[in-house]
């Protein structure tokens, strides 16, 4: 528990999740205005359409995994890791540690990016003079999000642990959702599998699947694999590695 | 309190610390000496549990560092000044180490007033001198009251004053009986801090002594007064000793006491003082670092 506590501690007492939290409320302010702003009232007061205007809070996982990473990337960039790693010399707990404070941070900026998207879209409803229809189908991708975003983060602290280069992962990350995701849908079904599709599936949270997209819970499922595969390969680098250090 | 034995470190093309053993003694300044890239951070970080040996160990009490039930309770480092998040404050980064030791917050702000950082204690640490950083560094490994005080090169880049506070302090956390192990390659500086040295050099141990035993090892000269002080520099001479006249009959002679008394003696000559003049720690830390390149 107490380095659970350190790790939150680390995490708010920089000023990397006030910056996230600001750029991605700005993104969402952005991209909402445009899609409620540029629709036709009868397509948006379709239910199916506010389901997909209210999953826009999933944006909050492509942060997650750029935090995830910075969580253990940052250590290293700055050597804070060798003070880390004093205090908590066992390093399967310090980076278990790691992991659980990510998810929780990640949990807090889902569901922020949730209240966020949930108050931007309705001021923009009431402004066009439609109704947001808050029910269980309309609401769903708000906890899609909340899981996206935690299984994101969980990846991302992989990735971290795996490169331990601030400027590498964040560079890995982007390539590979800007470039890889797009390559990958070439190859059809198969393309459901990728890391970025299925959390994309976990966000939708439609129960079941379609020809390009997971149902949930196998989304869920797939990016469960996703976080073992990363923090597995990156934790072992980390426990068979020694500190960076600067000294003979 | 520390033991190292046969620890060896190698990286891919090099070897850092080789088949290295010692132990440090509790209750004592030990200094830990080698010039640069002599194995001394190495070997600390592989004692910090840091850096992974690839044979041998070092241990704490009988401990592996990540064995240590409470390891900043037991030690307290200071390493690398550089080692922190610029944007948070010096009193965020102990809060950190102290909430992932269970230390409380008023043990926090305990620290930060022994060091002399209170007042600074909200700035964030990229707004920080050296000298400052150097300071949260010692108040981070005196958190946890430990008994045992590990240090890297503490006075790199301290000025004087800097310099003299950190000497203070360590004496007067080995007054109150803690142990300190502390590496440097500034001699003069160990010189009037240490009990006792380790020096290394290429990642070997080359002599483990009390700095007293070792100054006196050094190639000092011996300080020698005759009222026939120019026939005995003449009879050294003539016996391949090297020696000059310092006045007033006096003579510095390069070679131990016992042998310039042994010449005189068989001179006839007589001596009103025969003094052995210890040399230096710089000078004996020359000489066997020098013995080893050769």
């Amino acid at each position: 528990m107490n380095a659970l506590r350190a790790e939150l501690l680390k995490a708010v007492t920089t000023r990397l999740l006030l910056w996230f939290g600001l750029g991605l409320l700005a993104f969402l302010v952005l991209v909402l205005s445009i899609h409620i702003g540029s629709s036709d009232p009868q397509d948006l007061s379709r239910l199916s359409t506010q389901r997909s205007t209210l999953a826009f809070g999933g944006l909050a996982a492509i942060v997650a995994v750029l935090i995830g990473s910075l969580l253990v990337t940052a250590e290293y960039a700055h050597g804070t890791i060798n003070q880390s790693l004093l205090a908590v010399p066992v390093r399967e707990k310090l980076l278990g540690a790691k992991l659980a404070a990510a998810l929780l941070v990640l949990l807090a900026l889902a569901a922020f990016a949730d209240a966020a998207t949930l108050v931007i879209a309705e001021i923009w409803y009431h402004g066009r003079g439609l109704e947001l229809h808050l029910g269980r189908d309309t609401l769903a991708p708000f906890l899609g999000a909340v899981g996206a975003s935690m299984l994101a983060g969980g990846i991302g602290v992989g990735i971290g642990a795996l490169l331990r280069r601030q400027t590498g992962s964040i560079v890995a990350i982007l390539l590979w959702l800007l470039i890889g995701e797009g390559v990958i849908s070439a190859a059809g079904d198969a393309s459901r599998f990728a890391p970025g599709h299925a959390l994309g599936a976990v966000v939708a949270a439609h129960k079941v699947g379609a020809r390009d997209m997971l149902g949930v819970w196998p989304a869920v499922a797939v990016g469960l694999v996703y976080v073992a595969i990363f923090c597995g390969a990156g934790f072992l680098v980390v426990l068979g590695s020694d500190a960076p250090s600067s000294g003979d | 309190m520390i033991e190292v034995e046969h620890l060896t470190k190698r990286y891919r093309n090099a070897t850092a610390v080789d088949d290295l053993s010692f132990s440090v003694p509790r209750g004592r300044i030990t200094g830990f000496l080698g010039p640069n890239g002599a194995g001394k951070t190495t070997t600390l970080r592989v004692l910090l549990g840091l850096a992974l040996p690839t044979s041998g160990r070092a241990t704490v009490a009988g401990r592996r560092y990540r064995e240590l039930v409470a390891p900043i309770r037991s030690v307290g480092a200071v390493l690398e000044a550089s080692n922190y998040h610029p944007a948070r404050s010096g009193r965020n980064h102990l809060r950190v180490l102290a909430a992932a030791a269970g230390i409380s917050g008023a043990r926090v702000e305990r620290v930060l007033a022994e060091v002399e950082l209170s007042d600074a204690a909200k700035r964030r640490v990229g707004g920080y001198s050296l000298g400052m950083r150097q300071r949260l560094s010692v108040a981070a490994a005196l958190l946890g009251e430990p008994g045992l005080l590990v240090l890297d090169e503490p006075a790199n880049g301290l000025d004087p004053e800097g310099i003299r506070w950190l000497r203070n302090f360590l004496r007067s956390f080995a007054e109150d009986g803690g142990t300190v192990f502390v590496s440097s390659h500034v001699l003069g500086e160990m010189s009037q801090l240490a009990d006792e040295v380790v020096i290394i050099h290429r990642g070997k141990l080359v002599a483990h002594q009390s700095v007293s035993e070792l100054t006196l090892q050094a190639a000092g000269a011996t300080r020698v007064r005759s009222p026939r002080a120019e026939e005995l520099l003449g009879r050294l001479r003539d016996a391949g000793v090297e020696a000059e006249s310092t006045g007033a009959g006096a003579l510095a002679v390069h070679a131990p006491p016992e042998r310039v008394g042994d010449l005189a003696a068989e001179a006839g000559i007589p001596l009103h003082e025969l003094v052995a003049e210890a040399g230096s720690l710089e000078e004996a830390f020359l000489e066997l670092t020098a013995e080893r390149n050769e």
